[in-house]
């Protein structure tokens, strides 16, 4: 089966040794999910209870935390898109002293720590006296997730063939029309990605968010941190991550099965 | 390739340039830069005995630091992000080196594989290790019937379990920039190598390794400044012996209030990122030269998908 | 995305719609979580014609900065006892028109004698107290006695948790050697901290959130906590068992207090009333595991409260027994800096 030129045991195995690794604390949690014991240190038989109280009543704050959790993500990654792409346009137009300062204030968030972040903005809001509500957390996460973006963009107009845009003006296009309609739609992928990985990031953030958050209006990562402290039952939220990530496999997947046979018409 | 030219203006004031720089320039100079620096201004405010800033000013919170744990703590820090950043790259090596050598749909599945565990959320994974690394759990009492451990080692609440779900979270983010560098790597001159009569291992070090630097120096950096700021891992499966100085700074602010102090364990924090943060700047400097023909980025993979 | 996108619009005009509610006058609760039996808020909605709306805050001081920022909708706080001195203080809460809570007869005077600190209930009326114990689990340790040494098992070395609270943990070192948790010596507090820094060396960690999920499933075998909080784990794992030190403890109080600024002072009053009839502060014993000090209510308990050492006191520790109080900007350096020492200390 020709699945690597060459043969290379030992990357073989340290991949092996890798996928293990990785896929160990996913499969304590997905067979968690379907074990009766509520700490899952141990089995104690197969149950679906977990699921069926996902979906009761008495788990409404699960899902409230995750529709907080998608509504910031989504407006997260939408906002860091914009600023983004424009952020890696101008970057990569101009070679500037400012653009120089410009892509080290890119840069910085991805290298700095979490912590950094969060209590920056956590005292950066006290002092200004603003309310540490839902919209203050999506402040914060679109500051971490613009330089994601710039980056994933940056990458796309690595590639970028500018004589496309040079027709299309030539052709006559507005400034505008030639953006909307050419440049956009050439770095789309790139755009998508950002924000995929944006939308990702938002999502699973944690540290940030929980400096940064007032009381109440928990996302979903701090409703699970709540929830270790009051010994309410961690299996539903096993199950509520078993149900995601098999969520998102199929999408991507589905979308691979999508975008391949795009490829080959 | 042609591109819109760049201008090459470095002194030129250039409106159209400006007006499109300030969104994002402005949105981090605002959100971002402002904030990092009020940390470092707050940590001079005196503290409020009940929580937050107090009225004035005050050196109290830079004096509190010579308490006596910040050495241990810091040092700490220090060694144990190193030491998993080392693994996370020693292990990403061989991966990325698989990864580039595959071929094309084993290498998509491969990434994807290696992906979708982040995909669940971070703290489910760590409480996972808990579950795992339980002393009533099964991997202890495997390894208590086969006698490689006495009853009272414990697989939680200390440094090592800190290091391996460290290395666990890190992990990615060391695969995917030596991957992206892999991905461009002449493996011909691998065979190359191996014609003229070296050793597997041997070209594996001298000719693959430095072939991706730039992937491996872009992994280093992603692991080690996360890896430094880690304040969850250590608070989950950490014991009181496992103190990192993200512990301390939450301590500082969630637990005795204690703000400005808080901000000044913050400011240590970014002394202790600032070399490998310039380290990764010049990196990234060398290679965004407009000079070099082909301006390599081996920054991390640009999506998950 | 796009079909996130629009399930999270569906989401939030969901959110949006369902908070349109109808005009009833609402009473503003701010209060620490999972602290009222659910159905009793119903019923106290339903008696009143009103609504209920309850904030959390985590920590006093949190609440208190809450205030200070400016929160002023509030009709009834509920601070722990040291707390109610500084909001008094600072001008912030109004005395009690004992007119209107008759059922205050049925607070336990012993309580109001012995442990609280405001005796008359001139601005605050006791809602629940709690003793800080020992948890342990059954069978994994050999002579269990009530007593702090507990913590001091070197056997179970990396299974033991102490609070993460220098208060309570120095307040329990300083308990077990004899003295007042509340003492301003130096020397005193100086062997408080040695002895906290030997339990230190047989501890797991110091914690102060997860220790009941930890002892009841098993990760952790002896612990330092809040007798509610073990309460729970016990539910959990019946092997759990629940000790109050011989030496004496410390016993949190929480307090029903009024701002000076409700605007609904009276059916403030009412609710405090409510709080104290002694069916309801009973059932709230019973749900919440932590002692009402009504001794009305004491007839109405379950036999398996009544019996339970870790809630009803014995006298003679509980007259060793004390609340921890606010020892002003001086006073609570010196615990700190104790504190710190401990947290430096190295494990062995």
């Amino acid at each position: 089966m020709r699945l690597i030129s060459g043969r290379h045991p030992f990357a073989i195995a340290a991949m092996g040794v890798a996928l293990v690794f990785l896929y160990l604390p996913i499969l304590v949690l997905v067979l968690n999910s379907f074990n009766a014991s509520r700490y899952g240190s141990t089995w104690e038989g197969w149950t679906i209870d977990w699921y069926a109280r996902l979906f009761s009543s008495r788990s409404q704050d699960i899902w409230d935390a995750l529709s907080r959790s998608l509504i910031v993500a989504t407006m997260a990654s939408a906002v860091s898109m914009v600023l983004g792409t424009l952020a890696a346009w101008v970057l990569h137009r101009y070679r500037t002293r400012l653009q120089q300062a410009h892509f080290g204030l890119i840069y910085l968030p991805i290298v700095a720590p979490d912590i950094l972040m969060g209590i920056s903005l956590a005292i950066f809001f006290v002092t200004l006296g603003v309310e540490r509500n839902l919209m203050a957390i999506t402040v914060a996460h679109i500051t971490f997730c613009i330089s994601y973006v710039t980056l994933a963009v940056l990458a796309r107009l690595q590639d970028f063939d500018g004589s496309f845009v040079d027709a299309a003006r030539d052709l006559g296009a507005s400034r505008f029309q030639t953006i909307v309609r050419v440049v956009v739609p050439l770095l789309l992928p790139g755009i998508m990605a950002g924000g995929l990985l944006a939308f990702t990031l938002s999502i699973d953030d944690f540290v940030i968010t929980f400096f940064v958050k007032g009381v109440g209006s928990d996302t979903l990562p701090l409703k699970i941190y709540g929830m270790t402290k009051h010994t309410k039952e961690m299996p539903v939220i096993n199950a509520l991550s078993t149900l995601l990530l098999t969520f998102t496999f199929a999408s991507v997947w589905w979308v691979q099965r999508l975008t391949g046979n795009r490829a080959r018409t | 390739m042609s591109n819109p030219s760049p201008k090459y203006s470095p002194h030129r004031f250039n409106r159209s340039e400006w007006i499109r720089t300030i969104p994002s320039f402005g949105w981090l100079a605002f959100f971002f830069a402002i904030p990092t620096l009020l940390i470092l201004v707050m940590s001079f405010k005196s503290a409020n005995p009940y929580g937050g800033f107090g009225e004035g000013w005050s050196l109290q919170a830079w004096r509190d630091m010579g308490n006596p744990s910040y050495p241990a703590v810091t040092w700490r820090t220090v060694w144990l992000s190193v030491v998993a950043t080392v693994i996370c790259v020693g292990m990403a090596l061989p991966v990325g080196f698989l990864l580039g050598k595959s071929l094309p749909k084993t290498r998509a599945t491969l990434l994807l594989l290696i992906i979708v565990p982040f995909w669940t959320n971070f703290l489910i994974r760590v409480y996972a290790w808990k579950v795992l690394l339980h002393p009533e759990g099964y991997l202890r009492q495997a390894l208590l019937s086969l006698h490689l451990i006495d009853e009272r080692t414990l697989l939680l609440n200390h440094e090592w379990a800190v290091l391996l779900v460290m290395v666990y979270s890190y992990l990615p983010f060391a695969i995917l920039p030596i991957y992206a560098a892999a991905e461009k790597f002449d493996f011909a001159l691998l065979d190359a190598a191996r014609d003229l009569g070296a050793s597997a291992i041997r070209s594996f070090w001298q000719i693959f390794v430095p072939g991706v630097q730039r992937g491996l120096f872009a992994a280093l950096v992603m692991v080690l400044i996360p890896a430094l700021g880690s304040y969850i891992i250590p608070d989950l499966v950490g014991g009181a012996a496992s103190e990192m100085l993200g512990n301390k700074i939450a301590a500082r602010l969630f637990v005795d209030r204690n703000w400005p102090h808080a901000a000044a364990v913050s400011v240590l924090l970014m002394a202790v990122t600032l070399f490998p943060v310039l380290f990764a700047f010049a990196q990234q400097k060398k290679e965004s030269r407009p000079e070099s023909p082909r301006p390599e980025s081996a920054k991390k993979g640009a999506a998950p998908a | 995305m796009k079909h996130l996108t629009r399930l999270s619009l569906v989401l939030l005009s969901a959110l949006v719609l369902s908070s349109c509610g109808e005009q009833k006058p609402v009473l503003y609760i701010f209060g620490w979580d999972d602290y009222f039996n659910p159905d009793l808020l119903e019923r106290f909605e339903e008696e009143n014609g009103c609504r209920i709306q309850l904030d959390i805050f985590d920590s006093n001081e949190a609440m208190l900065a809450k205030l200070k920022a400016g929160a002023t909708g509030y009709d009834i706080l509920m601070p722990s006892s040291y707390m109610v001195k500084i909001l008094e203080r600072e001008g912030m809460i109004r005395e009690l028109d004992h007119g209107k809570i008759p059922n205050l007869k049925n607070i336990d005077p012993v309580y109001l004698s012995e442990t609280a600190f405001d005796k008359t209930m001139r601005v605050s009326v006791p809602y629940m107290c709690s003793p800080t114990g020992i948890g342990y689990v059954e069978g994994k340790v050999t002579d269990p006695k009530p007593s702090w040494t507990l913590l001091e098992t070197p056997e179970l070395k990396g299974r033991i948790t102490l609070l993460n609270d220098s208060r309570e943990t120095i307040g329990a070192a300083l308990k077990a050697l004899g003295y007042s948790l509340n003492t301003l010596n130096d020397a005193e507090i100086a062997s408080a901290r040695d002895l906290v820094i030997r339990w230190k060396q047989n501890i797991a960690k110091f914690e102060s959130d997860q220790y009941n999920a930890g002892i009841a499933s098993g990760e952790f075998l002896i612990c330092h906590g809040y007798s509610g909080d073990l309460f729970q784990a016990q539910e959990l794992n019946d092997k759990v068992v629940i000790v109050i030190p011989e030496e004496g403890t410390s016993i949190a109080c929480d307090d029903l207090v009024i701002p000076t600024a409700a605007p609904s002072p009276d059916l403030a009053h009412a609710f405090i009333n409510f709080l104290c009839e002694a069916e309801v502060a009973a059932a709230n014993t019973e749900y919440i595991y932590y002692l009402a000090p009504n001794s009305a209510a004491y007839e109405l308990l379950s036999d398996k409260i009544k019996n339970e050492s870790a809630i009803f006191i014995d006298p003679v520790v509980r007259g060793k027994s004390e609340m921890i109080d606010d020892l002003g900007p001086e006073g609570n350096a010196k615990y700190n800096v104790a504190w710190d020492l401990i947290k430096a200390a190295a494990i062995n």
